[in-house]
């Protein structure tokens, strides 16, 4: 296996004193593409949110560590500055700062003149972030943003659902470009995608498939043989 | 009467000061005045269409004027006033008017500044925009650095006449120990059109502001405020808009920010006349524990067909906002700026470029000052 960038070990993850995940075991290598399936409710994003810190989400057991670094310790904002970056399944809309405030906060306003066409924003600039975009267009942002920052490890929560048609291979293309594109530092980004639908195999290049059930991750495989066999059998058949 | 021969021309120290409250050499400006404390220190215009100087030259001048002063406002409104009212003194303040059908193409500028420690300011200003006249203001004050101290009471009339268009822009800059108190009045004429952009974001230890509007037939107000309280400042703001006249219009959007301070704002609005149409927004966001922040919008509906309504809210800064911009990298003080700034929507407000660095200054100074 390549080197390895992400590492879940027996992961436990509460929110409100609930618990959620449950001895979650993850590995993903450089320049790998992993994608997530799992009923709703099965715990998808509370894991990607774990990885990123976001509240209220707290690991109880186990260690996320990116590059062999142990990072479930880091703020938000310092595990983003090593490398971690996630287009949200449903973000909130900021009031009154613009998708151009937001780039240049983040030092990156080229880029957003640079690229945001290729995702059909090109007339964003002064949108503010997520207030009245419709379903597509959040997450057309959502991946848009990851070009703005400069992630090592992209985390994708449901990128194609509520996209329409039209845009769904913009939004495939996009994750690719990421893919293909080593970051400023010269590494290989790997890639975490959640999907729901099973669309984005027809548009991406997946190396690793897991299913997720009630918090746990039963199965991991070649992403396309899984989706068939949920799709065939559901995911009654994956239980642990 | 005050000469300009026998007025020095503004220091490099006093441009510098009135800069981040708006002002501009008199090239840019169609007329300026500037009041330092009991005393008018500047004036100037060379726009025939526009006549700016010390309220009590004006009063020798026209008969007319002495009419407008306590024209909007009864002396015995409140101790303040009275006490105004009632001084032997010469009146001190501007007196501005821009002739009827002027178009005045450069902003018009006035400020008061508090010049010594411990100054003490009594000031009244008349206004009048004159029939179908356009015209934009900027005014405001400043102290300089070295003042921290002091005491402002201000009355300003204003009449905007039948017909005008008046832009204004207001940004107060006082210092941390000072006592404000303001109170202004406007008259705004059939079919006129005013709107109006204040900007109250420096430290300041009290600061009290009234004002009333009455508005005439199919008149239009909308009125934008930002307000920022660092902790120590105490600002309480009271504002009544009267919808007198049929078809007449307002709007107006406070949105304020405490950082430990405390602010009230209680504005109301009065549907006196039919077809008459008003709007408040209040939105206060707290930066901190500490601080409060006190929302009372009130509609008063005197005519059946008046169509009034209002929205307020008062919270936290949102954590999931916060997590959803740290997690593009931003530090959590950068994540919360740009949240304030885009709460107090500093990009809506018609803001001249150097004007916004200038208030973006402010905030982050007395945020930093109070957090
Ligand atoms: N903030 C939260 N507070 C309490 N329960 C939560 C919270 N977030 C998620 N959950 C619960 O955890 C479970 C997994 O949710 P989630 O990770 O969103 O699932 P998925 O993304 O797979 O649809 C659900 O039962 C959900 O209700
Ligand atoms: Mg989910």
């Amino acid at each position: 296996m390549a080197e390895q960038i992400l590492g879940i070990r027996g992961l436990d993850v509460a929110a409100k004193g609930v618990p959620i995940l449950r001895a979650v075991d993850l590995e993903i290598g450089a320049g790998e593409v992993h994608v997530l399936f799992g009923p709703n409710g099965s715990g998808k994003s509370t894991l990607l949110s774990a990885i990123m810190g976001l509240p209220p989400y707290v690991v109880s057991a186990g260690e996320i560590r990116l590059g062999g670094e142990r990072i479930d310790g880091l703020a938000i904002d310092e595990r983003a500055r090593r490398g971690i970056g996630m287009a949200f399944q449903r973000p909130p809309a900021i009031d009154g700062v613009t998708v151009e405030d937001f780039s240049q906060t983040l030092g990156s306003a080229d880029i957003l003149h640079r690229e945001a066409a290729s995702l059909d924003l090109a007339d964003f600039a002064a949108r503010h972030i997520n207030v009245g975009f419709s379903g597509g267009e959040v997450k057309r942002w959502e991946v848009f943003k990851l070009f703005l920052q400069d992630p090592r490890l992209l985390l994708f929560d449901e990128p194609e659902s509520g996209v329409d048609l039209e845009h769904i291979s913009a939004v495939g293309d996009a994750i690719n470009r990421l893919m293909r594109t080593p970051n400023r530092a010269g590494e290989a980004r790997s890639a975490l995608i959640i999907t729901h639908t099973g669309f984005i195999l027809d548009y991406i290049e997946a190396d690793v498939g897991h299913v997720m059930i009630d918090g746990h991750i039963v199965r991991s495989g070649e992403p396309r043989a899984l989706f068939e066999s949920i799709q065939k059998h559901g995911y009654k058949t994956m239980q642990p | 009467m005050l000469t300009e021969k026998s007025m020095p021309a503004l220091s490099n120290e006093e441009r510098n000061f009135l800069a981040p409250v708006g002002y501009e050499d008199d090239a840019r400006r169609s007329g300026t005045c500037i009041l330092v404390d009991q005393s008018v220190r500047y004036v100037h215009s060379e726009d025939p269409q526009v006549e700016i100087m010390p309220l009590k030259d004006a009063l020798g001048l026209y008969s007319w004027v002495q009419d407008l002063m306590f024209g909007l406002i009864s002396p015995d409104e409140n101790e303040h006033v009275k006490l105004a009212a009632e001084r032997t003194e010469d009146p001190v303040g501007h007196f501005v008017r821009v002739r009827e059908g002027a178009k005045v193409r450069l902003p018009l500028q006035t400020f008061s500044v508090i010049g010594t420690p411990q100054g003490r300011q009594f000031i009244h200003d008349i206004t009048v925009i004159e029939k179908g006249a356009e015209v934009e203001m900027i005014s405001g004050s400043a102290v300089p650095e070295s003042v921290r101290a002091g005491h402002h009471v201000s009355i300003g009339e204003a009449y905007i006449h039948e017909g005008a268009v008046c832009r204004s822009l207001t940004i107060e800059q006082w210092g941390v120990d000072m006592d404000i108190h303001s109170y202004n009045r406007t008259k705004v004429g059939a079919g006129a059109r005013v709107s109006s952009n204040q900007v109250l974001v420096a430290p300041v230890k009290h600061h009290a502001s009234n004002s009333v509007s009455f508005l005439g037939e199919n008149a239009v107000a909308n009125d934008h405020s930002v307000v920022f309280a660092p902790a120590g400042a105490n600002r309480i703001m009271r504002s009544e808009t009267h919808l007198n006249g049929k078809g007449a219009r307002s709007e107006s959007l406070t949105r304020m920010v405490t950082a430990g301070g405390s602010i009230t704002n209680e504005a109301r609005l009065v549907g006196e006349a039919a077809d008459t149409y008003g709007f408040l927004g209040c939105d206060g966001l707290k930066m901190t524990d500490e601080g409060e922040i006190l929302s009372v919008p009130a509609l008063l509906a005197r005519h059946s067909k008046s169509q009034l309504s209002h929205e307020a809210s008062v919270g936290m800064i949102s954590e999931e906002k916060m997590a959803y911009l740290m997690s593009s990298g931003m530090s959590e003080d950068l994540a919360r700026d740009l949240i304030v700034e885009g709460f107090l929507n500093l990009k809506e407000q018609d803001l001249p470029s150097e004007v916004r660095s200038s208030v973006k200054a402010m905030i982050e100074a007395a945020k930093s000052g109070s957090m």
